[in-house]
């Protein structure tokens, strides 16, 4: 009888909620990172970043498609011409021209309230930006900087009317360009100022993470999909799923993999993933003499030796971490970035499988029995993270390594990690800009003036590596900048400075009256979903 | 009275600092606010500048003094995540996490008390053992887990209240309350039960215990052969005398409620300070965290001082006393 009226609430609330979220052209999204402001430039965190991207844009989008800008190309060394898309109007009906990108830029740079935007270091070098006319504007930057253009995917652009410009407006990278009065920071928080030209018009933000969107109809391409969005906070999983199965949301970031196999029965909800840029690997300290948390027999650093690297990678069966824990929803890894983005190499070798000839290379190298390594770990910060941890654990004392798993919070670890006390440790990284960034800044030898090696906590150091990273740095030329970090990717897999596990997808869960199409950047925007 | 007050002012001025010692050290202690701050993309120098920003360059004895002397005047320094003032945060959130608690403690002492009396008086009948059989169930599972049922069942299943948020809000002396309107009620539901779950039982149980030790008095046999109605015996003889612990714990209880309803927060993602306190935590935001708990503290002192003065009026005993 229970059992009965169990089915019956079931069956219940399947078609309430299935007559729930039919209504109007409104979609109601529950994100798992509240966003901390609607300031463009004051955070690159996910929530922020992806509400903000609904109110304004960049020249060019995160996956390459030119959004304000229409063409561009370096007319010498150290100079970047943008041509801009004409007739484009911000939220507030000014019109979009070169003025706004200087002003943008300014605004970047400016210490609004003496605080330094979290994103400036986006505009790297830059020394200058001048609008050469309406709509052509100038980057100078000091030397070869060919990422640039990558890296103004972070300038939101600003409409230069909600600022007294003064006489002149002059880009100057430390000062306030001459700028007599930039909107203050509690009169961004009123909304007035979030004026963008993206394809969504600011309604209302509270500072607890919700917000309140509609579409912007004179936007100057397709239009949005929904009338309205309106954008909640809901940082627990499980809080986050019921609101989902309770009516209150059409669509969720992030469910965990529990969830996930309750939603496969239930034909009123539906899930999709879309493999993301970041890749979950292991970083191995094999550049210190002794290395933290990580001992053998005879005191020696273990992990210098590139067939103890060797064999613990070879000791991981990936296949088996993707299917059985991740449940398919990542995919191996055979380099550090992902082998679908664009620029990197698609044809890397996959990293094989062989625990006796793991086994083998610890007894060649002399090393049989002797190693116990501490293997940390943030923890609630990667899908299922955990229980990878706990299989890696396992698959290297199969080869008479002892592991021991330390899993802290996301704060203890990153404070471990900036103080250098993590020998071996796990991490995901991904990177809009290409494969090649996040190599740069793992694995290069420390070179400020490139900016590479700024966390390079593998303290790795290999002459062909950096060879091919340095050049990458200052080709402009994007097939040949392509064909350098490959080679850098390739020395890097060879070396193993860090062990590659798979490539994490992004995960979205959402009613099925609705579909939608992921991006890799982990980001979430209401025009991934559209109604059925 | 007045060395009273002196006494309590000068006790709590030393907890206060206590706790700012603690709370302070406690966090540098657990991570850098730099390293939460900051990209992976991140140089070194714009770490250091960051850190210059924030403060975070000195030593760490002069950020306390610099924190401790501002917060003396007033000021309770600038959140490093939200970078708003600490102050500002706090009072924003408060009137969420006020409504609710209130709500939950007038449905605990509601409901609770009534109980609790009545199992008292009818100690042996069955309803009274139906009504401990529960409260002793409420009392000991875990609070979260009794917020995933009530999710489960009223806002998965039958769908009758919403799971999270706090829904409509409307203006009352110019801050927001969801109180004033029935979507707000609505939301504020579930998490104000699951908060009240706690405190019903453990109002009954007080209730309860107290009635049966006082049933047995012998004043309450006197005024029971004076011929007094049971009404009058129960509201004027008992109810008085089982509201002192009452009254105690109570006091304490709406302190708790209002300052560590974290996991409720959290689970219904009720936008109050819990969850601001337990967010501010996870991203090592000090500034809000010290200043939290400091002000949590006066709080604690200030309701322990209104609870001894409710104590003087209920009992005479303490009132006459010279």
């Amino acid at each position: 009888m229970k059992y009965i009226n169990f089915k019956t609430a079931c069956f219940v609330a399947i078609s309430a909620s299935m007559m729930g979220s039919v209504s109007a052209d409104t979609l109601r999204m529950a994100f798992s990172v509240a966003p901390s402001t609607i300031d463009p430039f004051k955070s690159s965190a996910s929530g922020t970043a992806s509400l903000n991207e609904h109110l304004y844009e960049a020249l060019v989008s995160r996956t390459n498609d030119k959004l304000l800008a229409t063409s561009y190309g370096w007319t010498d060394d150290t100079t970047l011409v943008v041509n801009l898309r004409e007739g484009v109007k911000f939220h507030n009906g000014a019109d979009f021209t070169a003025q706004d990108v200087v002003y943008s830029s300014c605004r970047m740079m400016y210490r609004v309230g003496g605080k330094k935007n979290m994103l400036t270091s986006a505009m790297g070098p830059v020394t200058d930006v001048v609008a050469i006319d309406d709509y052509t504007v100038a980057f100078k930057t000091v030397g070869l900087y060919p990422i640039l253009i990558q890296k103004l995917k972070s300038l939101s652009i600003l409409d230069s009317g909600d600022a007294d410009l003064g006489s002149t407006l002059k880009f100057d990278n430390t000062g306030d360009c001459g700028i007599t009065r930039y909107p203050t920071k509690d009169e961004f928080a009123t909304g007035k100022y979030a004026n963008g030209t993206g394809k969504y018009k600011y309604e209302s933000f509270s500072n607890t993470g919700d917000a309140v969107l509609v579409r912007n109809d004179d936007y100057w391409g397709n239009p949005g999909n929904w009338e309205r969005v309106e954008i909640s906070s809901v940082g627990n999983s499980g809080a986050r799923m019921a609101g989902l199965l309770a009516g209150d949301y059409d669509l969720i970031e992030n469910p965990t993999g529990e969830d996930l196999l309750a939603l496969e029965g239930n034909s009123a909800y539906s899930f999709s993933t879309e493999p993301s840029w970041r890749t979950i690997f292991l970083v191995l300290d094999v550049g210190s003499d002794v290395a933290p948390g990580v001992t053998a027999a005879d005191g020696t650093n273990p992990l210098k030796d590139i067939r103890v690297r060797q064999a613990l990678s070879l000791s991981i069966n990936r296949d088996a971490i993707v299917d059985k824990l991740m449940g398919g929803n990542a995919t191996v890894a055979s380099q550090f970035a992902p082998s679908y983005q664009n620029g990197a190499d698609s044809s890397m070798p996959d990293l094989a499988y062989d625990a006796d000839k793991a086994r083998q290379l610890l007894a060649d190298a002399g090393y049989s029995d002797s190693i116990t390594i501490n293997l940390r770990m943030p923890t609630n910060k990667y899908q299922n993270g955990k229980r990878v941890g706990q299989a890696i654990a396992q698959y290297w004392s199969r080869i008479g390594i002892e592991v021991n798993l330390v899993a802290e919070p996301w704060s203890v670890f990153r404070k471990g990690r900036s103080a250098r006390e993590l020998g071996v440790f796990m991490y995901g990284w991904g990177h809009p800009q290409g494969p090649a960034q996040m190599i740069s800044y793992a694995f290069g030898t420390r070179n400020k003036p490139l900016n590479l090696g700024g966390s390079n906590y593998s303290n790795y150091s290999s002459p062909d590596f950096d060879a091919a990273m340095t050049a990458w740095a200052v080709e402009t030329d994007e097939a040949k900048a392509f064909e350098y970090n490959q080679a850098a990717m390739r020395v890097a897999v060879e070396d193993l400075p860090g062990i590659p596990l798979y490539y994490q997808h992004s995960i979205w869960a959402h009613t099925s009256d609705i579909s939608v199409s992921g991006r890799p950047d982990e980001r979430t925007f209401a025009d991934m979903a559209s109604k059925n | 009275m007045i060395n009273f007050i002196l006494k309590r002012l000068w006790h709590s001025g030393i907890l206060a600092i206590t706790m700012s010692l603690i709370v302070f050290f406690g966090m540098y202690v657990v991570g850098d606010p730099v390293e939460m701050l900051s990209d992976d993309e991140f140089t070194e120098q714009d770490k250091i500048d960051l850190a210059i920003e924030l403060g975070l360059d000195k030593p760490l004895y002069e950020q306390y003094f610099t924190f401790t002397g501002d917060m003396l005047q007033g000021d309770f320094g600038t959140s490093f995540v939200y970078n708003r003032p600490v102050l500002d945060l706090i009072i924003e959130r408060l009137p969420a996490t006020l409504e609710i608690s209130l709500l939950a403690m007038v449905i605990g002492l509601s409901i609770g008390i009534p109980l609790g009396i009545f199992s008292g008086i009818k100690n042996n009948s069955r309803a009274s053992k139906i009504i401990s059989f529960f409260t002793t169930v409420g009392y000991s599972t875990p609070n979260f887990w009794q917020a995933i049922i009530l999710i489960m069942v009223f806002a998965v299943f039958l769908q009758w209240l919403p799971a999270s948020g706090r829904g409509l809000t409307n203006s009352m002396f110019g801050v927001e309350w969801s109180l004033l309107s029935i979507d707000g009620l609505r939301h504020m539901a579930l998490p104000a039960v699951n908060l009240a779950i706690y405190k019903i039982c453990m109002q009954q149980r007080l209730a309860k215990s107290g009635t049966q030790e006082i049933l047995y008095q012998e004043y309450m046999t006197y005024a029971r052969a004076k011929g007094i109605s049971r009404y009058r015996i129960i509201r004027r003889h008992l109810l008085r005398n089982i509201l002192i612990p009452i009254v105690t714990i109570t006091g304490l209880e709406v302190g708790g409620l209002i300052a560590f309803s974290t996991v409720t927060e959290s689970i219904f993602s009720w936008p109050g300070i819990g969850k601001l306190l337990l967010d501010s935590i996870h991203m090592i935001d000090r500034p809000v965290v010290v200043a939290y708990l400091i002000l949590i503290t006066l709080m604690f002192v200030f309701i322990n001082f209104v609870v001894d003065v409710m104590y003087a009026i209920l009992d005479p005993r303490i009132r006459h006393q010279k």
